[in-house]
Protein backbone atom coordinates (compact mmCIF):
# COMPACT_ATOMS: atom_id res chain seq x y z
CA UNK A 1 0.00 0.00 0.00
CA UNK A 2 1.44 3.35 -1.04
CA UNK A 3 -1.48 5.60 -0.10
CA UNK A 4 -2.39 5.71 3.56
CA UNK A 5 -4.31 7.78 6.08
CA UNK A 6 -1.81 6.77 8.75
CA UNK A 7 1.13 8.95 9.74
CA UNK A 8 4.20 7.98 7.73
CA UNK A 9 6.84 6.05 9.68
CA UNK A 10 10.26 7.02 8.36
CA UNK A 11 12.19 4.59 10.56
CA UNK A 12 10.14 1.68 9.24
CA UNK A 13 10.53 2.86 5.66
CA UNK A 14 14.30 3.07 6.00
CA UNK A 15 14.49 -0.31 7.71
CA UNK A 16 12.50 -1.90 4.90
CA UNK A 17 14.83 -0.43 2.31
CA UNK A 18 18.11 -1.90 3.57
CA UNK A 19 20.30 -3.21 0.76
CA UNK A 20 23.91 -4.32 1.21
CA UNK A 21 24.79 -3.32 -2.36
CA UNK A 22 23.93 0.31 -1.69
CA UNK A 23 26.31 3.05 -0.60
CA UNK A 24 23.74 5.82 -0.90
CA UNK A 25 20.45 6.37 0.86
CA UNK A 26 18.39 9.35 -0.26
CA UNK A 27 15.20 10.35 1.54
CA UNK A 28 12.90 13.08 0.32
CA UNK A 29 10.14 14.25 2.61
CA UNK A 30 7.46 16.69 1.55
CA UNK A 31 5.96 18.60 4.46
CA UNK A 32 2.94 20.85 4.69
CA UNK A 33 3.95 24.49 4.68
CA UNK A 34 1.92 27.36 6.00
CA UNK A 35 1.74 29.60 2.96
CA UNK A 36 0.84 29.47 -0.70
CA UNK A 37 0.82 32.35 -3.16
CA UNK A 38 0.53 34.94 -0.44
CA UNK A 39 -2.22 33.17 1.46
CA UNK A 40 -1.80 31.73 4.92
CA UNK A 41 -2.52 28.01 4.84
CA UNK A 42 -4.03 26.62 8.04
CA UNK A 43 -4.23 22.97 7.00
CA UNK A 44 -4.87 20.82 4.00
CA UNK A 45 -6.59 17.65 2.98
CA UNK A 46 -5.44 15.03 0.50
CA UNK A 47 -7.86 12.69 -1.20
CA UNK A 48 -6.98 9.88 -3.59
CA UNK A 49 -8.40 7.25 -5.88
CA UNK A 50 -6.63 4.33 -4.24
CA UNK A 51 -7.30 1.43 -6.66
CA UNK A 52 -5.39 3.19 -9.42
CA UNK A 53 -3.13 5.29 -7.22
CA UNK A 54 -1.48 2.39 -5.42
CA UNK A 55 -0.88 0.63 -8.71
CA UNK A 56 0.59 3.71 -10.39
CA UNK A 57 2.99 4.47 -7.54
CA UNK A 58 4.31 0.91 -7.66
CA UNK A 59 4.75 1.25 -11.42
CA UNK A 60 6.64 4.52 -10.93
CA UNK A 61 8.92 2.83 -8.38
CA UNK A 62 9.71 0.02 -10.81
CA UNK A 63 10.22 2.50 -13.62
CA UNK A 64 12.59 4.55 -11.45
CA UNK A 65 14.67 1.51 -10.50
CA UNK A 66 15.00 0.51 -14.14
CA UNK A 67 15.69 4.00 -15.48
CA UNK A 68 18.36 5.01 -12.96
CA UNK A 69 19.78 1.56 -12.15
CA UNK A 70 19.15 2.09 -8.45
CA UNK A 71 18.59 -0.79 -6.05
CA UNK A 72 15.45 0.36 -4.33
CA UNK A 73 12.72 2.97 -4.64
CA UNK A 74 9.67 3.38 -2.45
CA UNK A 75 7.17 6.25 -2.40
CA UNK A 76 4.38 6.60 0.13
CA UNK A 77 1.76 9.34 0.20
CA UNK A 78 -0.47 10.38 3.04
CA UNK A 79 -4.19 11.03 2.60
CA UNK A 80 -6.72 12.74 4.83
CA UNK A 81 -6.34 15.92 6.87
CA UNK A 82 -2.81 17.16 7.52
CA UNK A 83 -1.61 20.01 9.71
CA UNK A 84 1.29 22.37 9.10
CA UNK A 85 4.63 20.56 9.31
CA UNK A 86 3.23 17.07 8.83
CA UNK A 87 4.83 14.84 6.23
CA UNK A 88 2.69 14.25 3.15
CA UNK A 89 5.10 12.19 1.06
CA UNK A 90 8.33 10.24 1.45
CA UNK A 91 10.51 8.92 -1.32
CA UNK A 92 13.24 6.45 -0.32
CA UNK A 93 15.99 5.47 -2.75
CA UNK A 94 18.98 3.21 -2.27
CA UNK A 95 21.73 3.04 -4.89
CA UNK A 96 25.38 2.21 -5.22
CA UNK A 97 26.29 5.91 -5.43
CA UNK A 98 24.70 9.24 -4.52
CA UNK A 99 24.44 10.71 -8.01
CA UNK A 100 21.92 8.22 -9.32
CA UNK A 101 20.19 8.09 -5.94
CA UNK A 102 19.48 11.84 -5.94
CA UNK A 103 18.35 11.78 -9.57
CA UNK A 104 16.10 8.80 -9.01
CA UNK A 105 14.45 10.31 -5.94
CA UNK A 106 13.68 13.54 -7.79
CA UNK A 107 12.29 11.61 -10.74
CA UNK A 108 10.08 9.44 -8.58
CA UNK A 109 8.62 12.38 -6.64
CA UNK A 110 7.96 14.36 -9.80
CA UNK A 111 6.29 11.37 -11.42
CA UNK A 112 4.03 10.77 -8.44
CA UNK A 113 3.02 14.44 -8.32
CA UNK A 114 2.20 14.45 -12.03
CA UNK A 115 0.59 11.06 -12.61
CA UNK A 116 -1.02 9.67 -9.49
CA UNK A 117 -4.69 10.43 -8.72
CA UNK A 118 -4.23 12.47 -5.54
CA UNK A 119 -5.87 15.83 -4.89
CA UNK A 120 -4.88 18.54 -2.48
CA UNK A 121 -7.37 20.92 -0.96
CA UNK A 122 -5.99 23.90 0.92
CA UNK A 123 -7.81 25.52 3.82
CA UNK A 124 -6.75 29.10 4.44
CA UNK A 125 -6.60 31.17 7.59
CA UNK A 126 -9.31 33.47 6.20
CA UNK A 127 -11.78 30.57 6.16
CA UNK A 128 -11.73 29.98 2.42
CA UNK A 129 -10.48 26.84 0.69
CA UNK A 130 -9.43 25.70 -2.76
CA UNK A 131 -8.24 22.65 -4.62
CA UNK A 132 -4.75 23.20 -5.98
CA UNK A 133 -4.62 23.15 -9.77
CA UNK A 134 -2.89 20.13 -11.18
CA UNK A 135 -1.90 17.91 -14.07
CA UNK A 136 -4.33 16.24 -16.43
CA UNK A 137 -3.65 12.48 -16.41
CA UNK A 138 -5.91 11.50 -19.30
CA UNK A 139 -3.48 9.83 -21.71
CA UNK A 140 -5.79 10.73 -24.58
CA UNK A 141 -6.08 14.41 -23.75
CA UNK A 142 -4.66 16.67 -26.47
CA UNK A 143 -3.04 18.94 -23.90
CA UNK A 144 -1.77 16.07 -21.77
CA UNK A 145 1.83 17.16 -22.11
CA UNK A 146 1.05 20.73 -21.11
CA UNK A 147 -0.62 20.03 -17.79
CA UNK A 148 -3.77 21.95 -17.05
CA UNK A 149 -5.60 24.26 -14.74
CA UNK A 150 -8.60 22.78 -13.04
CA UNK A 151 -8.75 24.12 -9.54
CA UNK A 152 -11.27 26.74 -10.48
CA UNK A 153 -9.96 28.94 -7.70
CA UNK A 154 -6.71 30.19 -9.06
CA UNK A 155 -5.03 28.81 -5.98
CA UNK A 156 -2.36 26.85 -7.77
CA UNK A 157 -0.01 26.94 -10.70
CA UNK A 158 -0.16 25.05 -13.94
CA UNK A 159 2.60 22.57 -14.37
CA UNK A 160 3.92 20.14 -16.88
CA UNK A 161 5.25 16.62 -16.47
CA UNK A 162 8.49 17.73 -18.07
CA UNK A 163 8.82 20.86 -15.94
CA UNK A 164 7.97 20.05 -12.34
CA UNK A 165 6.23 22.86 -10.56
CA UNK A 166 7.13 24.18 -7.17
CA UNK A 167 3.80 25.48 -6.07
CA UNK A 168 3.02 23.30 -3.12
CA UNK A 169 3.67 23.79 0.52
CA UNK A 170 6.47 21.30 0.58
CA UNK A 171 10.04 21.96 1.48
CA UNK A 172 11.07 20.89 -1.98
CA UNK B 1 -33.56 -6.49 -16.03
CA UNK B 2 -34.32 -4.65 -12.84
CA UNK B 3 -33.91 -0.94 -12.34
CA UNK B 4 -30.84 -1.56 -10.20
CA UNK B 5 -29.20 -3.42 -13.08
CA UNK B 6 -29.53 -0.36 -15.32
CA UNK B 7 -27.62 1.97 -13.09
CA UNK B 8 -24.06 3.17 -13.01
CA UNK B 9 -22.23 4.52 -9.99
CA UNK B 10 -20.04 7.54 -10.57
CA UNK B 11 -17.31 8.44 -8.09
CA UNK B 12 -16.23 12.07 -8.01
CA UNK B 13 -12.89 13.40 -6.82
CA UNK B 14 -11.14 16.68 -6.20
CA UNK B 15 -12.91 19.83 -7.23
CA UNK B 16 -15.77 17.81 -8.75
CA UNK B 17 -16.94 16.91 -5.26
CA UNK B 18 -17.34 20.61 -4.49
CA UNK B 19 -19.02 21.45 -7.79
CA UNK B 20 -21.57 18.64 -7.57
CA UNK B 21 -21.83 18.63 -3.79
CA UNK B 22 -21.25 14.93 -3.30
CA UNK B 23 -18.57 12.30 -3.88
CA UNK B 24 -20.79 9.67 -5.41
CA UNK B 25 -23.86 9.65 -7.63
CA UNK B 26 -25.89 6.96 -9.36
CA UNK B 27 -27.24 7.52 -12.84
CA UNK B 28 -29.55 5.63 -15.15
CA UNK B 29 -27.60 3.89 -17.89
CA UNK B 30 -28.77 3.82 -21.49
CA UNK B 31 -28.00 0.63 -23.43
CA UNK B 32 -24.68 0.93 -25.21
CA UNK B 33 -23.68 4.10 -23.39
CA UNK B 34 -20.02 5.06 -23.34
CA UNK B 35 -18.03 7.11 -20.85
CA UNK B 36 -18.54 10.10 -23.15
CA UNK B 37 -22.32 9.61 -23.05
CA UNK B 38 -22.28 9.51 -19.27
CA UNK B 39 -20.24 12.71 -19.21
CA UNK B 40 -22.67 14.44 -21.53
CA UNK B 41 -25.53 13.65 -19.20
CA UNK B 42 -23.55 14.75 -16.17
CA UNK B 43 -22.58 18.05 -17.77
CA UNK B 44 -26.22 18.65 -18.72
CA UNK B 45 -27.32 18.11 -15.13
CA UNK B 46 -24.36 20.02 -13.68
CA UNK B 47 -23.20 22.62 -16.23
CA UNK B 48 -20.66 23.99 -13.76
CA UNK B 49 -18.64 20.78 -14.18
CA UNK B 50 -18.17 21.21 -17.91
CA UNK B 51 -14.66 22.72 -17.87
CA UNK B 52 -13.35 20.22 -15.33
CA UNK B 53 -14.85 17.24 -17.15
CA UNK B 54 -12.91 18.27 -20.25
CA UNK B 55 -9.70 17.78 -18.26
CA UNK B 56 -10.65 14.55 -16.48
CA UNK B 57 -9.24 11.09 -16.83
CA UNK B 58 -11.48 8.08 -16.18
CA UNK B 59 -10.97 4.82 -14.37
CA UNK B 60 -12.86 1.66 -13.65
CA UNK B 61 -11.21 -0.37 -10.92
CA UNK B 62 -7.44 0.00 -11.22
CA UNK B 63 -7.40 0.85 -14.93
CA UNK B 64 -7.67 4.09 -16.83
CA UNK B 65 -10.31 3.89 -19.54
CA UNK B 66 -10.89 6.07 -22.60
CA UNK B 67 -14.03 8.10 -23.25
CA UNK B 68 -14.98 5.65 -25.97
CA UNK B 69 -15.27 2.71 -23.57
CA UNK B 70 -18.75 1.26 -23.16
CA UNK B 71 -19.88 1.26 -19.56
CA UNK B 72 -21.86 -1.59 -18.09
CA UNK B 73 -24.52 -1.64 -15.44
CA UNK B 74 -23.15 -2.18 -11.98
CA UNK B 75 -19.72 -0.71 -12.75
CA UNK B 76 -18.20 2.18 -10.82
CA UNK B 77 -16.79 4.92 -13.01
CA UNK B 78 -14.25 7.22 -11.34
CA UNK B 79 -13.88 10.76 -12.69
CA UNK B 80 -10.34 11.98 -12.06
CA UNK B 81 -9.70 15.73 -12.38
CA UNK B 82 -6.14 17.01 -12.86
CA UNK B 83 -4.03 15.70 -10.00
CA UNK B 84 -2.14 17.67 -7.36
CA UNK B 85 -0.43 15.26 -5.01
CA UNK B 86 2.94 15.61 -3.36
Amino acid sequence: VRLTEDALDLDALIADSCDPRSGALVVFGGTVRNHHEGKTVARLSYSAYAPLGNKLIQAIEAETVAKFHVHYCRVVHRTGDLGIGEVAIYAIVRAAHRREAFAAAQYAVDAVKHRVPVWKEEFYADGSSAFVAGCCIDPCHPERSEGSLAGGSGAGDASSPSAPRDDTRKAA
Amino acid sequence: MSIVDCRLSIELFGVLTRLVGTSSIVVALRPGATVADVLMDLAAAHPETNDVLAECAFAIGDRLVPRTRAVRAGERLALLPPVSGG
